[in-house]
């Protein structure tokens, strides 16, 4: 299979570009989706290059990368898969850094009245009742990954290890709250803000979880566009739009 | 030597399946007879119907089921009291199963009424058999091969639903992580791709043991075969 | 006694007739399409009739001014098809159970070993359907109907998909049944050799109206039948009786009205009524009696009429007494012999024109 990634992805690139300047594939983690779209429109008007989006999770975009994808950008969830497409040779040297950062919140509906404290001893079970606690899946889901990591640190993992619903994906977590199926659940603080059907019940302490940080990282076999794109994101414009999503950022 | 965990995906699996196939048999047999027998104004907007879940992306299947029979859902609300859960059970595992492998059901149970002859039908009505006796007596036995297939179909199906089933009841062990859940979770857990191909092969041999059993039940009503002429 | 008076349309095809009868067989003739099947469907309930009555024995089985409609399974009617429709899935024996077990006790009059020696069915009970014959499978039909019970038996055709032998077995058993059970049948046939071997009552159907009915010998004889006969099948129905045998020369006299017949031997004990049908281009005239010739049956007869449809073929309708005759000559001939209808003739039938096929037990 990897004989044939890299053949199969030059004839991709060669394919997808007439005659024209380099294309820029970008593969981001599908909690940038809102964000980086509205960070793009202004980018791409003023380039004359081609820009795609691919959005998944993590994960996938990994692995699909290691399978000869034709990314030439990367901006993952979590630092482990970084470190898993360079440990694989697959990124240019140098060009990593941290783009973002984000918040891990416990959510609920809307028109929910539940109150909760998030501090060391946590009594969750009890703010659940009778229903589960929407997370994605902890095995294999940065954003689960993180939910995990967090309610260890805090003491309630025990408690509600056989509370949860593991979706798909963060933003199935956050359907499942969003239309009331689950009372709370644990996102990103930028999902909390894009969906007006949920209110965020309280932040997580930064002590209690990894940092959440989003590393974009150049891939091999990129150009001089995408080395343009990476520091358009990481520069003053774009940062001004990340805040406005309610991303942190990492100081320049 | 599969362990006490893996066990217990299976047994889950079958079970999920198996009742999904039971509880929808008996409407997959009544559409199949209404499509293949009765002729009635919007009859092919119910084909069309019954046909959905074969054409849309099983995702979309299973955020309507959670739309409806969520615990905040019309049908879901409508269930509660009468003890009946899909939510996060693995009830709504079985029916996220069912509904994927409706269609299937139906289209073969359809086929094998319609290749039974008519006319036999109305031969044992004037023999005095009122139109429920002919359909138990008469229609069903002649298309008993039918339905072992249709029935086939959809437990293969049940064993092999993901989309619709994680969208709808998430990934619960023990509740609701089915085969395909499990091997799916595996794969994308850096380090577990043996568990991943350990459940993969359990997973073929039920399809397997599936198949064969399939056969077995056509040839034991041998006679069943219709011969016409 | 069976009623039928309905109007039913069939796709683009309307039928509309009337008939009744007490004969213990009658017989629907005509050409395919003509309607006869849809009549029978209507009496068993299988097809609505737009407007009309249908009354058996004395029970209304529809009746559109009251809004009666039976639905099959209550009509207590028995129906052998074409092609037998026994079911595949179950051995004969079941078959056969199928509509006696749905009769209730109180209305069983046909007996299961009556019917089993009738029809020979004896060594067909564990067979399935698949591996029978044509003729085993159509008297497994034919017991089955009549395992049900039925006020009335429907038989749609039920030699067409039998060759020569089977249907002459077949036939046998339908005349056995005739005469043993006092059931009234509703015989659909195209083929004229079989109503006239069966029926007593027979209703002329084409393009879905009665065009003649009557005793058969009367309709035989009508105009109408003529475009229903074709070349060979033209002719008449004496019913007569047997009077002796003739050993030394394997013969038959049968004497009816007009006088005696002789045929090839058959097989009836004298005294015993048969039915003969004598086809009218078996049938010369002579003007004057002749001698010193083979022919056995020559009879006075006078003639009725004469038609002129056949081009150079004329059929020649005769009475020999009471009995009507047919004869099929060319029109030379009729012209030759200056034959009009009021004159008298010979008619001359040859004994072995009239074989085993064309009597019938009465």
């Amino acid at each position: 299979m990897k004989a044939l990634a890299a053949p199969l992805a030059a004839a991709l690139l060669v394919l997808a570009a007439p005659a024209r300047a380099e294309d820029v594939t970008v593969f981001a983690a599908a909690s940038l989706k809102e964000g980086l779209d509205a960070v793009l429109r202004p980018f791409r008007s003023s380039r004359n290059a081609r820009i795609a989006v691919s959005y998944a999770g993590s994960n996938a975009l990994a692995r699909q990368i290691e399978a000869g994808a034709p990314a030439t950008l990367f901006i993952g969830a979590d630092a482990d898969w970084a470190d898993y497409l360079e440990g694989r040779g697959l990124t240019v040297a140098g060009s990593r850094r941290d783009l973002l950062g984000n918040a891990l919140v416990l959510i609920a509906p809307a028109a929910s009245k539940a109150l909760v404290k998030l501090e060391p001893g946590v009594d969750l079970a009890r703010a659940l009742g009778s229903g589960r606690l929407a997370i994605a899946n902890p095995s294999a889901v940065p954003a689960g990954r993180y939910a995990k990591a967090a309610l260890t640190a805090l003491g309630a993992w025990g408690a509600v290890e056989r509370r949860i619903a593991p979706t798909h994906s963060v933003r199935g977590a956050l359907a499942l709250v969003s239309r009331g199926e689950a009372p709370l659940g644990i996102v990103y603080a930028t999902d909390a803000r894009a969906d007006k059907s949920v209110r965020i019940v309280d932040v997580f302490p930064e002590s209690s979880h990894p940092p959440i940080v989003y590393p974009m990282v150049r891939l091999k076999g990129s150009g001089a566009a995408t080395g343009e794109l990476a520091a358009y994101l990481a520069g003053p414009d774009a940062r001004i739009k990340w805040r406005g999503f309610g991303f942190r950022v990492p100081p320049p | 030597m599969p362990t006490r965990e893996e066990l217990e995906v299976v047994a889950l699996s079958l079970k999920v399946s198996f009742w999904g196939v039971a509880w929808s048999l008996p409407i997959a047999i009544a559409a199949a007879f209404v499509l293949a027998r009765k002729r009635f104004p919007g009859k092919t907007l119910f084909d069309a119907a019954v046909h959905l879940p074969l054409v849309l992306p099983p995702v979309v299947v299973g955020f309507a089921l959670l739309v409806l029979f969520g615990r905040q859902g019309p049908l879901g609300r409508m269930l509660e009291p009468l003890g009946i859960v899909f939510a996060f059970r693995w009830t709504g595992a079985a029916l996220a199963a069912a509904i994927m492998g409706f269609p299937l059901m139906v289209r073969a149970i359809r086929l094998a009424i319609d290749a039974v002859d008519a006319r036999l039908e109305l031969a044992a009505r004037t023999l005095g058999a009122s139109p429920v006796r002919v359909f138990f007596t008469v229609t069903l036995p002649l298309a008993w091969p039918g339905l072992v297939t249709g029935a086939l179909l959809a437990f293969a199906r049940a064993l092999g639903e993901f989309g619709a089933t994680v969208t709808f009841v998430s990934n619960i062990p023990g509740e609701t992580q089915t085969l395909p859940l499990a091997i799916y979770t595996f794969t994308q857990s850096p380090g577990q791709d043996a568990q991943a191909l350990r459940l993969s092969i359990l997973s073929v041999i039920l399809s397997l043991a599936a198949l064969a059993l399939s056969e077995w039940l056509v040839r034991k009503r041998s006679g069943a075969v219709p011969v016409h002429g | 006694m069976v009623e039928v008076d309905i109007a039913i349309r069939r796709g683009d095809f309307a039928v509309e007739l009337a008939f009744a009868s007490n004969a213990p067989i009658v017989a629907l003739f005509g050409r395919s399409g003509a309607g006869k099947s849809t009549v029978v469907n209507a009496i068993a309930g299988i097809a609505r009739p737009q407007r009309g009555r249908i009354v058996v024995s004395g029970r209304t089985l529809f009746d559109s001014s009251r809004h009666i409609d039976l639905p099959p399974e209550a009509r207590r009617v028995g129906y052998v098809f074409q092609d037998a429709l026994l079911f595949p899935h179950m051995t004969v024996g079941a078959n056969l159970a199928y509509g006696e077990r749905l009769t209730p006790a109180a209305e069983r009059f046909v007996e299961r070993d009556r019917v089993v020696a009738l029809l020979d069915l004896g060594r067909l009970l564990e067979r399935r359907p698949a591996g029978l014959s044509g003729g085993e499978r159509q008297r497994a039909a034919i017991g089955r109907a009549l395992l049900a019970s039925p006020r009335v038996l429907l038989m749609d055709e039920p030699l067409a998909s039998l060759d020569a032998p089977r249907k002459a077995e077949i036939l046998a058993y339908i005349e056995l049944l005739r005469d043993e059970l006092k059931l009234p049948i509703v015989y659909v046939s195209h083929a004229l050799e079989e109503v006239t071997r069966l029926a007593d009552h027979m209703v002329l159907i084409a393009e879905g109206r009665a065009i003649a009915q009557g005793a058969v010998a009367d309709v035989l004889a009508r105009a109408e039948m003529r475009p229903h006969t074709g070349r060979f099948e033209a002719g008449a129905v004496v019913e007569a009786r047997v009077a002796r045998h003739d050993e030394r020369y394997g013969l038959t006299t049968l004497v009816f009205d007009g006088g005696e017949l002789v045929v090839p031997n058959v097989d009836a004990l004298p005294g015993e009524p048969v039915r003969a049908r004598i086809r009218a281009r078996d049938v010369s005239l002579a003007l004057s009696r002749p001698a010193g010739v083979s022919i056995q049956n020559i009879f006075a007869a006078r003639v009725v009429s004469i038609s002129h449809e056949f081009g150079a073929i004329v059929d020649v309708s005769l009475a020999i007494g009471a009995t009507p005759l047919l004869a099929r000559i060319t029109r030379k001939a009729a012209d030759e012999l200056g034959l009009a209808p009021g004159g008298n003739v010979h008619a001359m039938v040859k004994a072995v024109s009239i074989d085993r096929r064309s009597v019938g037990f009465a």
